[in-house]
């Protein structure tokens, strides 16, 4: 056939031309040099083999194509957009156009060609990465990948450019005009697009969730295959135009309809695989959106506390159908004439019944309406079984989450891999509490206070009946009778997970705890690796838990502990109510597919490093001793304290981890509930479960980055703890706020009750609420019995005022002293609150050696050492804090704290104040001997007025003061503002980039700067002096004025103490960073110019001279020129010189 | 095979007219299309080739125009361009396997043989395995007219193939031409190069300015010169007054002074011969006529 000959002659020799041009082969061969290199270092024994990559064979081909794409992708520009160049200026190509050939023939074999020969390189990189495949001892391989990624990332993206550069250059017949237009929508792909609207602009998948699991597959192929499609297609179109376009008389008519029709055959495709795309991140939108209207109806009824649920399941494949026994109390205190229940929407209800009455019912959306025929009185219980069948419908989970990719990101490295919260298909099955699998007696999302939780601790019964002899899995108990699996938790569950696939399990019982690993067929190849520990693995297991239970000062509640291995992309999102993620069940853990995700499990890895580590530093260490180590460390990170913290635009946050075993000591055991206050819940369990890391502190005292307390109190500076989460901010934003409130509260009743007495009586009391909902009435009630106090009063102002505290701190002084016949240390200072609100803060003190961590302080910050250190269970055990103290409106007090190690620094937590930062450091560099023997002093005194901060004489204008100006600060460059980008940190300061400075002054805060509450200044890049600030001030008297500048030295430009002498790292860096500061001084005579050598200057106020200033006001000016690379301005002070 | 011209006029979009009003009809064998350069040969020959449509009138095929047939016409020609010089990077042997397939030639084996005898025929069979880019002007000629041939086209279209070519390589060149003409083929050679069109072509055109000047055969062109063209004997002084008032063909420096051709309608001063002219004096009178002409009009 002429067609196809034609085709293959031009393809033929358009590869071969392409193959020999330097471009082509200069790209080919680095690119083949790099991925070798990356697949050696990633992948093979002699490599990293990075367990999130090896874990999971598909990472192989989609590792490889997803970097080679993006390089090919912006080759193909270059190449394509010199077709019609080409084809002008080798006059040879004239003889060509004179054959028989029609357009259609030659511009497709010259596409098929480029498509070809590119797909011919992406082969040889998939070889080199098959080859490591083989060689490699932990990956299995997985063929029908390698094609699978071939198709959905390569094809569709080299098409659609090959296309869209033919087209353009038909079109514009301008190679450089075709070439930035091409490389700015790479560029806009590729920095902007690419996460919007669903990935529908995504064509070069460089955001695309495709991750393949070991297990199910690609879990999204209905996505995946549209969205490729729509490019395939699209390609095809603009090949087709320039068929059409093609400047050379065309012979074939037949060619040329066929062109037109295959152009509406692939714009039909486009559209309708862009209309698939568009719909199915729509549908989601639209379904999210329609369970948080319904809530919304639904919100302000009264639900039922569900006390007993037994379930019935029957595994159909993409379906399910289940009856649902339920025994449930009215615990509101209005009577209930409808029963409410959420039953995923995807689910529809069949029959209720109540004894052997049918009762009538609707379903709105997700919200099962029940009219029982009569009321149930507050307190009376009450019985129904609901039969149900359907699919899951997983819009319904996490309502508020729209799955931004970019903001919510799931990948393992650079392989992205789609968020799924439920699995319902012929061979797998995951149901968590969150879809609402089975009738729940409250919502998902409360949308007008999304901090708002309801738990109900359920006696659950399962009883499962699976296809294709599958093996089903739940939470307690498990029993195999008549081809049903019965499940039945020890003791009430506030959820119930199914799952059912090809799982095998292991049990180990373990001090009356019976641990199970269930995980898919062949992926337990931790046995082999940790081969050693076996018969040691009970004692282990045993002081794991051991130490968590001292953590916790409890006992673990469950009589089980099952581990659960889950597909790579079962997701949850953090959510509002609780800190818990959705990977932590109630006894059970869901672990990621061959633990892929997880730092540290690569074990056979981590055992030959060590091993090669130990021989190297002649360390001896048996094998066992080895694999114990990498178990433990292994359990720590992942279960006990792990990684904490995430970055979001360039913000740290304290993200609550996935799989730590916190909340099975405290939100899978205890709820505390309040009608008036609905977030009381999410309150304790952020404080109890508080996960604390020092990491925060030290990127602050690097920084100036602010640390989520910081951050929550500048959020409540405008609005009540109330009107916030009615704004329904961000979880981030939540999360913040609930943890302050939580810290402020618990302090609260923590200094009213004395701190080591609430912390044992609060103990005992949860243990004693075991698997209850209390009501917060009750707590109080309780408290006031027992201590007579009651916090409950204190929590209308605490929720609904918005006025905060602030505090002042003066006079710090150490001394040593006498007391019981032993030398001990004595701090003073004096704190005041001159607001109209009451406050609380806290102090604690780092003690001991110099730059040590110190006895009995916060977390130190050792030299030159790690210093992320995580502490759990920090709110519990509060046994950092020395002292809590409350200042009424406009109160000062005196005081004291007796030490017996020599304290270092004070450390000051504001908690919820205007204080900013909220944890402040006083280092105490000099304590005074007193010599009378010291017997009595009082711990707290309060003064008869409040210290002044500035001396009789003295002006200061700090930069947070109207008398300063540093003109425009920081704001959205304007093309930012044109893309819609925008600074998401919710507040007005920065983090201090030494190399990446602003041009514009931009506010920092540390704890060594000055100002009243705010310890902030302004920074930015140095310059040539073409930008600068001011200070300027009344001044009532003329005269000769002693004028300073005050100099906070943080971190980065504090000397090190280092007891080893040697010169830290940071030391030079401080150098570069910080330099001359250049002042002019505004006064009578004219302007003074002063240099500030910042290195060599003290920490605090600097004189800058003394002049005569007779006029009304005063001014210094301070400017960007700087031979270091940041400019700092911060106060400045007058004293008056007589 | 006939190939007629029939008012073909060829204007681009900057407004320069390349082709007036052309007539010409002529049939198998050679036929060379004469004419300086901008004549409008190189417009003709793209658009009797299927590179470019003319503004109005017609080329027809045995009848048929060619805008409508261009499939077939396309099947049956060969065409070498005036410019010939860059080459993507193919061997040679692949830039001929390339156009033989494209000119129908389907069965490899078949092909290769083909591409093997044509470079053969042309002296490129040594250079078989070479980057076409890399061989020098004449041998780019050479594969040219290699790649213009494969396929048996029954129209070949050979635009200024001698330029550049030495003395050797154009009378090669000439034979290979004049052989293919011997056979049921039409051969189209544009030219300024009177030597090309005298030695093979059984008819000839004359253009100039885009207008047809004279089309018939080479003898008839030549007929018309006859009377016109005169040897001169002339000393350095003679030779410089001649030099004013004719169009001198040939200056050959003798003892005392020169022997010159020239063409004019009257007989020369001096001691002036007639002579039988050749085509290319031929050339040159109906140049000068035309431009004569075109001064008194």
């Amino acid at each position: 056939m002429a067609l196809l000959h034609n085709i293959r002659t031009v393809a033929k020799y358009e590869a071969t031309t392409l193959r020999r041009s330097w471009f082509f082969r200069l790209f080919s061969i680095g690119a083949i040099f790099i991925l070798t290199l990356m697949n050696i270092g990633m992948f093979s024994p002699v490599g990293g083999e990075v367990w999130g990559l090896v874990s999971i064979s598909s990472s192989v081909p989609y590792y490889n194509l997803y970097i080679l794409n993006i390089g090919q992708a912006i080759v193909v520009i270059f190449l394509a957009a010199d077709f019609l160049k080409r084809d002008k200026k080798v006059d040879t190509n004239e003889v060509l156009y004179t054959r028989s050939m029609s357009n259609f023939e030659y511009v497709i074999g010259k596409t098929w060609g480029i498509l070809r020969l590119f797909l011919g390189l992406d082969i040889i990189i998939l070889c080199v990465g098959l080859l490591m495949n083989i060689i490699s001892k932990v990956m299995y391989i997985d063929l029908m990948s390698y094609l699978a990624y071939l198709l959905i990332i390569c094809v569709p993206t080299i098409l659609f450019s090959l296309g869209l550069a033919f087209m353009l250059m038909s079109l514009i017949r301008n190679q450089a005009i075709t070439f930035l237009l091409l490389l700015g929508i790479a560029a806009l792909d590729m920095f902007w697009l690419w996460y919007r609207l669903g990935s529908i602009f995504d064509y070069m998948s460089f955001g695309l969730p495709i991750y393949k699991s070991g297990v199910i597959g690609f879990d999204n192929l209905n996505f995946i295959i549209n969205q490729r499609l729509l490019y395939f297609f699209l390609g095809l179109v603009f090949v087709l135009v320039t068929v059409l376009l093609f400047k050379r008389l065309p012979q074939s008519k037949v060619h040329t309809t066929l062109s037109v029709i295959l152009i509406f055959i692939s714009l039909a495709g486009t559209s309708i695989c862009a209309f698939n795309t568009y719909s199915i991140y729509k549908n989601r939108i639209d379904e999210k959106n329609l369970v948080i209207e319904t809530n919304r109806q639904f919100e302000n009824k009264n639900f039922v506390s569900l006390t007993d649920a037994a379930i019935d399941f029957s595994h159909k494949g993409s379906f399910f159908e289940a009856t649902a026994d339920l025994k449930f109390v009215n615990k509101n205190k209005e009577s209930l004439d409808r029963y409410l229940f959420s039953l995923n929407s995807g689910l529809n209800v069949n029959r209720v019944i109540s004894g052997s009455k049918d009762l009538t019912f609707s379903k709105t959306n997700h919200i099962v309406e029940i009219d029982p025929g009569k009321s149930l009185l507050p307190g009376e219980r009450d019985s129904i079984k609901i039969s149900y069948s359907g699919s899951i419908n997983e819009s319904f989970c996490y309502p508020n989450y729209t799955d931004n990719l970019k903001e919510n990101p799931y990948r393992i490295q650079i392989l992205k891999i789609n968020k799924r919260q439920a699995f319902l298909t012929d061979n797998y099955v995951l149901l968590t509490p969150e879809t609402h699998w089975y009738p729940v007696a409250g919502l998902n999302y409360y949308p007008s206070n999304p901090a708002r939780i309801k738990v109900d601790f359920t006696a659950y019964k399962l009883r499962v009946k699976t296809k294709n002899g599958l093996t089903a899995v739940s939470q307690g108990i498990t029993k195999n009778e008549n081809g049903y699996f019965l499940f039945s938790p020890e003791s009430p569950l506030t959820g119930l997970t199914i799952a059912i696939g090809d799982y095998k399990s292991d049990t180990l019982k373990v001090d009356s705890i019976r641990y199970i690993n269930y995980y898919f067929t062949g992926h337990d190849y931790y046995k082999k690796d940790l081969a050693e520990i076996k018969d040691t693995l009970k004692l282990l297991v045993s002081s794991k838990m051991r130490d968590l239970e001292t953590n916790f000062s409890t006992r673990y509640p469950f009589k089980t502990l099952s581990f659960l291995e889950v597909p790579i992309q079962f997701y949850s999102y953090p959510r509002m109510c609780t800190q818990t993620r959705a990977e932590l069940q109630p006894s059970m853990v869901l672990l990621p597919e061959k633990l892929a995700t997880l730092y540290n499990a690569n074990f056979y890895k981590r055992f030959a490093r060590q091993k090669k580590r130990n021989a190297r530093n002649n360390q001896v260490i048996t094998d066992k001793e080895l694999q114990v180590r990498l178990f433990n460390d292994f359990v720590n990170r992942t279960f006990i304290n792990g990684e904490n913290t995430n970055y979001v635009n360039g913000v740290v946050w304290n993200e609550p981890l996935r799989y730590r075993l916190g909340p099975s000591f405290y939100f899978f055991k205890n709820s505390f509930y309040s009608t008036e206050y609905p977030v009381i819940n999410a309150v304790f369990e952020s404080h109890l479960q508080k996960l604390n890391s020092s990491e925060n502190e030290m990127n602050n005292y690097m920084t100036g980055l602010l640390s989520e307390n910081d951050r929550a109190n500048l959020i409540l500076k405008d609005a009540s703890f109330r009107e916030m989460l009615s704004k329904n901010p961000g979880s981030d934003t939540v999360r913040a706020i609930i943890t302050i409130k939580g810290d402020y509260l618990f302090n609260l009743m923590r200094s009213k009750a004395g701190i080591g007495e609430f912390k044992e009586w609060f103990q005992k009391y949860i243990d004693d609420h075991k698997f209850q909902s209390v009501d917060i009435t009750t707590l109080n009630a309780d408290m006031k019995k027992k201590f007579g106090f009651e916090f409950y009063p204190y929590l209308y102002d605490w929720f609904n005022k918005k006025e905060q505290p602030g505090f002042l701190f003066t006079d710090l002084l150490a001394q040593e002293i006498v007391a019981g016949d032993r030398t001990r240390y004595m701090v003073t200072f004096t704190a005041s609150n001159p607001e109209k609100v009451a406050g609380i803060f806290n102090i604690s003190f780092r003690t001991g050696g110099s730059g040590s961590g110190g006895q009995g302080g916060l977390v130190g910050v050792p030299a030159g050492g790690n210093y992320s250190i995580s502490m759990q269970g920090r709110g519990m055990e509060a046994s950092d804090i020395s002292k809590i103290i409350v200042l009424d409106p406009g109160q000062a007090k005196k005081i004291r704290t007796i030490l017996d190690a020599q304290p270092r620094e004070l450390l000051v937590n504001t908690l919820f104040a205007k204080n900013i930062p909220c944890e402040i450091k006083f280092p105490i560099d000099e304590i005074k001997k007193l010599r009378n023997k010291t017997t009595e002093f009082k711990e707290e005194e309060i003064t008869v007025s409040i210290p002044l901060i500035t001396l009789p004489g003295e002006i200061i204008v700090d930069n947070e003061d109207p008398g300063f100006d540093a003109g425009k600060l920081e704001s959205v460059s304007p093309l930012k503002k044109i893309l819609g980008i925008s600074n998401k940190r919710n507040n007005n300061y920065g983090e201090i980039y030494f190399y990446w400075a602003p041009e514009r002054w931009t506010p920092v805060v540390q704890s060594t700067y000055y100002g009243k509450y705010v310890l902030s200044s302004v920074y930015a890049r140095s310059g040539k002096g073409d930008r600068s600030v001011t200070w300027t001030t009344k001044l009532t008297d003329p005269g000769l004025y002693d004028i300073y500048c005050y100099i906070g030295k943080a971190g980065d430009a504090t000397k090190a103490q280092s007891g080893s002498g040697q010169q830290p790292p940071g030391e030079q860096r401080s150098d570069n960073n910080y330099k001359d500061m250049h002042y002019k001084i505004y006064y009578d005579e004219g302007v003074e110019e002063i240099t500030v050598d910042f290195g060599n200057a003290e920490p605090g106020w600097n004189n800058l001279g003394r002049y005569y200033i007779s006029h009304d006001s005063a001014k210094v000016e301070m400017t960007n020129k700087s031979a270091g690379r940041i400019v700092l301005a911060d106060a400045i002070k007058w004293v008056k010189a007589d | 095979m006939k190939i007629e011209i029939q008012g073909l006029n060829k204007i681009y979009p900057n407004g320069n007219q390349a082709l007036k009003d052309i007539n010409l009809e002529f049939g198998t064998g050679m036929f060379g299309l004469l004419g300086p350069n901008g004549a409008g040969k190189s417009s003709l020959m793209r658009i009797i080739v299927t590179l470019m449509k003319p503004t109005s009138g017609v080329v027809l095929v045995d009848g048929k125009d060619i805008q409508k047939m261009r499939k077939k016409l396309r099947s049956m020609l060969g065409y070498l361009p005036q410019d010939f010089r860059f080459f993507t990077s193919l061997k040679t042997w692949e830039f001929l396997d390339y156009s033989g397939s494209l000119a129908g030639m389907k069965n490899r084996k078949e092909r290769l043989a083909e591409v093997d005898r044509l470079l053969d025929q042309v002296g490129l069979l040594e250079a078989r395995d070479r980057q076409a880019n890399k061989l020098s002007g004449g041998m780019k000629r050479r594969l040219g007219i290699a790649q213009a041939l494969i396929g048996n086209p029954r129209i070949i279209v050979v635009d200024e193939p001698t330029t550049g070519l030495d003395p050797d390589e154009r009378i090669r060149f000439r034979n290979i031409l004049s052989q293919l003409s011997q056979h049921d083929v039409t051969i189209i050679l544009s030219t300024h190069i009177v030597g090309d069109i005298s030695s093979t072509c059984q008819g000839m055109a004359l253009l100039n300015k885009g207008e047809l000047v004279f089309s018939g055969s080479p003898e008839n062109l030549v007929k018309h010169a006859e009377g016109h063209v005169f040897k001169l004997n002339l000393t350095p002084y003679e030779y410089e007054m001649i030099k004013e008032k004719y169009n001198i063909i040939s200056t050959i420096p003798v003892d005392n002074g020169w022997e010159v051709q020239v063409v004019s309608d009257d007989i020369p001063e001096f001691n002036s011969t007639p002579i039988s002219p050749n085509i290319e004096h031929a050339y040159v009178y109906y140049m000068e006529q035309k431009m004569h002409a075109d001064i008194i009009e």
